[in-house]
């Protein structure tokens, strides 16, 4: 690599007079006088328009969290409202999920300095543009690490999380600790790994384009050197549930349809009811957002494929090929968990759907956004390493722990996996316009 | 890291000269790798940069075009059947400003630069014609030679470096006196206090390809095992094989070799941009080869070479830090706070006199947890020092 080569991002240069002039200004501080991330956003549209080329029909409204519901054409995704987007946003294909700690140098004033830088590049990159900064200049690094020029923005969606652990004493957090957030209690059948669990922030990035889903954590963990300390990433391939009627369930990699009975992201009365973290919560700048459980759940893939498909069917309660439950004919069939035969239930005991059913919770609900995920190879045994990140939203932590709880104990899937990293987070609600993740958190 | 066999000291003296945008100095010796390298860098330039195609022949070296813009101007040089000319250089007056060498035939390379306006020549020893006219038009820019402040750290940083390269000659010297006379524990002490002077000067070592290469290879980057040489085929026998037994020539070359630097070393005059990119490379050289373990594998005193690297990068930042202060002092105090975190992340492991003298204690020692908290230090110096170049050039 020579660094002469000029990327092919590097603006004409009438483009680059329409960006704010980095001299004398660190970038930081340029992306940080938002308020200014308004004035750098609108600066740098006509650089990315025209820079880029291709983009997006138009943004779809976001208001009610819905999400890219709009025309075939309409790659983007509204980055402000009343919802953070990545919630209740039609699932996209790809994630990229990362959690990051605080460095122990670093200030409250430097994490709501970042913050706010991030959400600059946030909303740039959501729009289909790179980080905002870059001004050509052949002695500097470019701004934007470049990989997702020219790729469409692919309905990405960028929502940030806090743990727990941001809301100790290190930050002047405590009062702001939303009620519910708080570790997860151990559960049946737990085998984590700190390496993979935890983190004081998390970034979920889904796009169309595993690119452009990777492209947003890495530019999002360069804006943070210094200040946050990677801790643990996640690449997801092959969403594992569908969040709106109009998409088809998918397979996990079990081979089986699962998450046929998720909340459909768009019925608000549900989302309000299960999702949405609402007047119950004493802390009104969380009110809005939503808890993320994430759960990395290793599967047995070589021990399930030599188990015979009857078992396979009774382990889920449904048909392999048809997706249907075992007491009905087509997938969106309700379950009968009354139904027998020859005394025995249809649908097992401790089959996974009569398990994780909300007739049988109590009507409990939560809203699936999940993917599949490779390790590769286990070093050790050489078998496929594999299995389903699990990401939930809901209006508790409580509802997954109840749910886990009794999956945890009785489920037969359990022979074939195994829950070995976790993590829970507040998301805050949506950002208004003007409105960053620095001044939301710290109020 | 782990880069490729012999490409190693090539791409790293790509960058140093490139990334300046000038280069003052012999790049050379990349004989092997001068097609790779063009290949990289045959990208379009783009506007801002004029090319300018050099192709050596027994008759000359012209340049087309023979006029150009001020600016920023690559040249490509190829030779496409001169077994007598094998290179170009491009001179303002007497002083070489950059060239291409060893390029037999078949083979092409580029190299950059800020020109200004003026007239210059290209110049291929030992063609018919040596020496062709190349103009640069336009008004005369001001440049960092006309700011007194820069001028005095480019000539502080010469100073700086000729001192530890200075020192670096007698460590050796003292270091191989104790291999030859077959003092393996001495010589295992006396390693480190050679290392470290090296280290801090890394970036202006990597100028001549070939020097570092004999001087810092490492096995995986030689060729053959005979080419394997320098302190880390010392380090081998000292600690692998536990033995002085058949260094005694190896000792003499390595000598030699960084005797040949000191001389070289004279010679070359240090633009800001350089001095900044070259903090660059120590700080990534810390991340690709120390938190590694890569470079001291037998000898574990990684942690030395660590210091060493931010040494030297502190001191090219010190020198330019009165200019960064006044074009950019957020990030001038963005650098220091940075710098003093890693500072302040290596200070554990200090130790005395510590493991084999080096002050520190041994880099096996080091977990990976403790590895991964240094490395993201070191990342995040990294990162504020990448983007000085770009403040006072």
């Amino acid at each position: 690599m020579t660094v002469t080569d000029t990327p092919d991002i590097t603006p004409e240069p009438d483009d680059k007079d329409r960006i704010p002039a980095a001299g004398g200004v660190s970038r930081r501080r340029l992306l940080g006088a938002v308020g200014a991330g308004a004035a750098v956003a609108g600066a740098a549209v006509g650089a990315g328009a025209t820079a880029l080329g291709t983009r997006g029909g138009g943004s779809s409204s976001d208001s009610g969290g819905s999400g890219a519901s709009g025309p075939a054409t309409a790659q983007t995704v509204a980055f402000r409202g009343g919802h953070q987007a990545g919630i209740a946003t039609p699932s996209q294909d790809r994630l990229c999920f990362a959690t990051f700690d605080v460095a122990s140098t670093a200030t409250k004033e430097d994490l709501a300095d970042l913050l706010t830088t991030w959400t600059a590049a946030a909303e740039a990159m959501a729009q289909g543009r790179p980080v905002p900064g870059d001004n050509g200049d052949l002695e500097a690094p470019p701004d934007d690490t470049g990989e997702a020029v020219g790729l469409a923005p692919g309905n990405l969606t960028i929502t940030i999380g806090y743990g727990p652990s941001l809301f100790d004493g290190r930050f002047g957090l405590a009062g702001r600790r939303p009620s519910a957030l708080k570790k997860l209690p151990h559960l049946p059948k737990d085998n984590l790994a700190a390496a993979g669990s935890d983190g004081d922030l998390c970034v979920q990035a889904c796009a169309d384009d595993p690119q452009v889903a990777f492209h947003a954590v890495r530019n999002l963990r360069r804006l943070a050197f210094g200040t946050l300390v990677p801790r643990w990433m996640e690449l997801g391939f092959g969403r594992t549930s569908s969040t709106s009627p109009a998409q088809a369930t998918p397979r996990n990699l079990l081979g089986f349809k699962d998450g046929t009975r998720n909340i459909d992201g768009a019925d608000e009365a549900l989302m309000g009811q299960y999702v949405w973290i609402g007047d119950e919560e004493p802390q009104r700048w969380a009110r809005g957002g939503s808890y993320l459980v994430s759960r990395k759940i290793e599967m047995r893939l070589e021990a399930w494929d030599r188990d015979r498909l009857g078992d396979q069917q009774d382990v889920f309660g449904r048909f392999k090929s048809s997706g249907a439950p075992l007491t009905g004919h087509a997938e969106r069939d309700t379950p009968d968990f009354h139904a027998k035969a020859g005394g025995q239930y249809v649908i097992p005991a401790d089959a996974h759907i009569r398990l994780a059913a909300h007739e049988n919770n109590n009507g409990l609900r939560i809203l699936r956004r999940g993917y599949s995920y490779t390790d590769g190879i286990d070093p050790v045994t050489g078998e496929l390493l594999g299995g389903l990140f699990f990401i939930a939203f809901m209006k508790s932590p409580d509802q997954f722990v109840t749910l886990q709880t009794a999956l945890g104990q009785h489920d037969a899937l359990n022979e074939y996996i195994q829950h070995v990293g976790s993590g829970v987070f507040v998301t805050p609600p949506g950002l208004a316009a003007g409105q960053d993740w620095g001044g939301q958190l710290f109020g | 890291m782990t880069r490729p066999a012999t490409s190693r000291r090539i791409l790293a003296c790509a960058a140093t000269a490139v990334s300046a945008g000038l280069l003052l100095t012999a790049c050379g010796g990349d004989k092997s790798g001068s097609g790779s390298d063009s290949g990289a860098s045959a990208k379009n330039a783009g506007s801002k940069t004029a090319a300018v195609s050099i192709t050596v022949s027994d008759k000359n070296c012209a340049p087309t075009p023979a006029k150009v813009a001020a600016g920023s101007v690559k040249f490509t040089v190829k030779n496409d059947n001169s077994a007598k000319v094998t290179e170009a250089e491009l001179l303002d007056g007497g002083k070489m400003l950059g060239e291409k060498e060893n390029l037999t035939p078949g083979l092409s390379g580029d190299f950059t630069l800020n020109l200004d306006a003026g007239t210059y020549h290209v110049y291929c020893p030992g063609a018919d014609q040596e020496k062709t006219t190349f103009t640069v038009t336009g008004a005369a820019k001001k440049t960092w030679k006309d700011d007194p402040q820069l001028v005095s750290a480019t000539e502080q940083y010469a100073t700086w470096i000729d001192g530890e390269v200075k020192e670096l000659a007698s460590t050796t010297d003292t270091f191989t006196a104790a291999v030859k006379a077959g003092k393996l524990d001495d010589a295992k002490k006396l390693y480190g206090k050679a290392r470290i002077h090296y280290e801090r000067i890394e970036p202006t070592a990597e100028i001549w390809g070939d020097l570092d290469g004999r001087v810092d290879g490492r096995a995986d980057d030689a060729a053959t095992p005979a080419d394997f040489t320098g302190f880390h085929r010392i380090e081998q026998g000292l600690w692998q094989k536990n033995s002085t037994a058949g260094l005694d020539k190896l000792a003499d070359q390595l000598d030699s070799d960084v005797k040949t630097l000191y001389t070289q070393v004279q010679t070359v005059e240090y633009q800001p941009a350089v001095i900044a990119n070259g903090a660059t490379d120590l700080v990534n050289e810390i991340q690709s080869s120390k938190i590694t373990g890569e470079e001291e594998r037998y000898s574990h005193i990684d942690l030395l070479d660590f210091d060493g690297n931010l040494a030297g990068a502190n001191e090219a930042v010190t020198v330019l830090m009165p200019t960064l202060k006044q074009k950019d002092a957020a990030l001038a105090t963005e650098v220091e706070q940075r710098y003093e975190a890693v500072a302040a992340a290596l200070k554990p492991y200090k130790a005395t006199p510590g493991y084999e003298d080096s002050g520190y204690v041994e880099y096996t020692k080091v977990t990976s947890d403790q590895r991964r908290t240094l490395s993201q230090t070191v990342d995040a110096y990294a990162e504020s020092v990448s983007k000085i170049a770009g403040k006072i050039a």
